[in-house]
């Protein structure tokens, strides 16, 4: 027998102090999966609410076996809103933690950097609650790799529009809205959608996020007489402008944009907030029974009811972990394949009843959005 | 004509919180040369002072006012060992780019330790009415044109008529015969830093039941009252007074018959006007130095 050298002496006993493991690894070691929010700093508030919703989506997976047997391990990466942090988050999540799919993030802007880094390494990315169609049209079309379980903000801006002229019956709206990209589009929007459908915009008016005193401009709508307001810019302009239309005694009907489904939003702007209406992806109330399923387990854990930012998170995780499944190994190309085709059947907790996890050639699902009003200070869906 | 009076009144209100603040900033800067940018976080500070005072720990409003008037007067004491005593000495571009340091120090600060979410002080006064002729709006909203004029009028007095009031006008006539006449600059400068923080903070809290408070929001609130010291002329009290509620009015005039979205530039543009043509303020006097 012919002696082993050095090398391969120490490559047999390498080889056969790794192998256990690496067998054991393949077997019932936990699949780690990647989730990627704004844990600190701006936007941190939004992103400690749907990471819950990971985290739910993960402790049920675990519960009913796991996928392969094995048990799945959420890795979370903070990104701090801040698109540096998301690339760098990215890579490492994919490069040291093997993750087969990342759920993220929060800002459009961060996803938009990120996704492109993720889809260089083919791994699918699938939002943490961004909405800005930025993010989806980013994706080469028929190829995505990011995807979003729900509708992008213009799809919300014209939802919103839509019920101002056809729910509320207004002929005279007046936009309000904040001066910057995000407030300037939805006034053009809803201008577009409004005058389309028939109504009259009779004042457009816009304010510096962070504006303190309304109090003239909405004396001066007041003499206008809107039917309806609407509001496109940030939760806390919006709240205040709310309650300083109460202390004029501008009555109208208020609509706001998608950032003023908080209930926070409620709380800062009080009383005055009754009547107040907002596009809604989920309520607890919701008409779709997984939804409303989803909203009971939820609740029974933490001991509050799921919101939107909850409920967007479980589902972008869940579709995700049952691509995984039905593709039968964590192997990210796969998923990417069965995400953009193979899911039109599986139900998410967002949306109408019969709502599916049926990405379109962008990465997005398409779906009309509730109307909620604001009714003893808890947001109500209103039928449409 | 109705609603005239009530953008005037519109006007009033959101000016008197533009005087408070400018006050305390053009007595810094008339006494002591100290251009404080830091003055907003002053205000910013004052503010979640009273909301915590009396949302977290429940205290009466008077109570309330009084720990937001020596936790100001406090960092005002902390901002002119950092602004004034270390600096008094060097150009006067140190103490302003310290001010800015101080500043984007303070607000990342309660970003961190407050959060970005937004605030309000709930009062008892916030639901009642008050009705003057055609003119409307909420009892809070109307006590702070009041509270403005109460805190200007004790300020007028006690630079007028007491002895740290002396020391005061001493200081900012003529440094250094102040100190050969016997006035402690020392304390001056201090006394000086704390008052100017005081009434920041004080408008800061009269300002939370009707506005939002957050950290960014001595950012805006600085530069108006800039604004402000600039067109009532560097340093001169009542100039301050008068320029910052002209400042208001002109602001809520504005919003009612231009467009909302002017109304912060047309504050800025008269300063620049005022710069180019009247450098000494609308109300200061010009003066030759010899």
């Amino acid at each position: 027998m012919a002696p082993f050298s050095r090398r391969q002496m120490l490559a047999i006993i390498g080889a056969s102090v790794a192998a256990p493991s690496i067998v054991s690894a393949q077997d019932t070691s936990p699949i780690r999966i990647g989730g990627m929010l704004p844990l600190s700093g701006p936007g941190a508030i939004e992103g400690h609410q749907v990471v819950k919703g990971l985290e739910f989506a993960v402790k049920e997976a675990n519960e009913k076996g796991g996928v392969f047997g094995r048990k799945i391990e959420l890795v979370m990466e903070d990104d701090e809103s801040n698109s540096t942090k998301g690339v760098t988050a990215v890579r490492r999540l994919i490069e040291r933690e093997k993750v087969p799919f990342i759920i993220g993030t929060y800002p459009t802007a961060v996803v938009i950097a990120a996704s492109k880094v993720a889809a260089e390494y083919k791994v699918p990315m699938l939002s943490g609650g961004s909405t800005g169609a930025g993010a989806t049209d980013a994706n080469t079309p028929g190829d995505p790799w990011f995807f979003r379980a729900w509708p992008d903000s213009n799809g919300q801006g014209e939802d919103t529009a839509r019920a101002i002229v056809r729910q509320f019956k207004a002929k005279r709206v007046a936009i309000l809205h904040d001066a910057t990209n995000y407030g300037v589009t939805l006034a053009d929007q809803v201008t577009k959608v409004v005058t389309a459908e028939g109504g009259e915009i009779v004042a457009k008016e816009s304010y510096n996020t962070g504006e303190q005193d309304f109090s003239s401009m909405l004396t001066k709508l007041r003499t206008l007489k809107p039917d309806v307001v609407y509001i496109g810019g940030w939760a806390g302009d919006g709240a205040t402008i709310v309650r300083q239309a109460a202390e004029v005694g501008l009555r109208a009907q208020f609509v706001g944009s998608g950032s003023m489904l908080s209930d926070d939003f409620i709380t800062l702007a009080g009383p005055a907030s009754e009547g107040f209406a907002v596009a809604t992806l989920y309520e607890s109330t919701t008409p779709n029974e997984f939804g409303r399923a989803f909203g009971e387990r939820f609740k029974a854990v933490y001991k509050h009811e799921a919101g939107t930012l909850n409920a967007l998170g479980f589902d972008s995780t869940n579709i995700a972990i049952e691509a995984m499944r039905r593709v039968g190994k964590p192997d990210s190309a796969a998923i990417q394949q069965m995400l953009k085709s193979g899911m039109k059947d599986f139900p998410i907790v967002q949306g109408p009843k019969g709502a599916t996890a049926a990405f379109d050639a962008k990465g997005s699902v398409n779906f009309p959005m509730f109307i909620a009003i604001v009714k003893n200070g808890k947001r109500t869906l209103v039928e449409s | 004509m109705d609603l005239f009076l009530q953008y005037l009144a519109n006007g009033v209100v959101i000016g008197s919180s533009y005087v408070l603040v400018a006050v305390g900033l053009t007595l810094i800067f008339g006494i002591l040369g100290v251009v404080n940018f830091a003055h907003g976080e002053f205000y910013m500070l004052g503010a979640y002072a009273g909301v915590t005072a009396v949302t977290l720990f429940g205290m009466p409003l008077p109570l309330a006012l009084a720990v937001v008037l020596v936790f100001s007067a406090l960092l005002g004491f902390g901002a002119e060992a950092i602004l004034h005593k270390p600096m008094k000495n060097r150009d006067a571009t140190s103490s302003i780019i310290s001010s800015f340091g101080l500043a984007v120090a303070l607000q990342n600060a309660a970003l961190l330790t407050l959060g970005p979410q937004p605030r309000l002080l709930k009062t008892e006064f916030s639901t009642i009415p008050i009705e003057l002729g055609p003119v409307f709006m909420p009892l809070q909203r109307a006590l702070i044109p009041v509270a403005m004029m109460v805190l200007i009028g004790a300020l007028y007095l006690i630079l007028r008529y007491t002895w740290t009031g002396r020391s005061l006008r001493s200081m900012s006539q003529h440094a250094t015969v102040a100190r050969l006449c016997g006035v402690r600059v020392e304390r001056v400068a201090v006394v000086t830093f704390m008052v100017g923080a005081a009434l920041a903070g004080v408008a800061g809290f009269l300002m939370s039941s009707v506005f939002m408070v957050h950290p960014i929001i001595g950012n805006m609130i600085v530069l108006k009252a800039f604004t402000v010291v600039i067109l009532g002329g560097m340093g001169n009290i009542l100039g301050a007074a008068v320029a910052g509620l002209l400042l208001g009015i002109t602001e809520s005039m504005t919003s009612a018959y231009l467009a909302n979205g002017l109304r912060d530039i047309i504050g800025f543009v008269i300063v620049i006007a005022v710069l180019l043509f009247r450098p000494q303020g609308l109300f200061g006097k010009a003066f030759e130095r010899s």
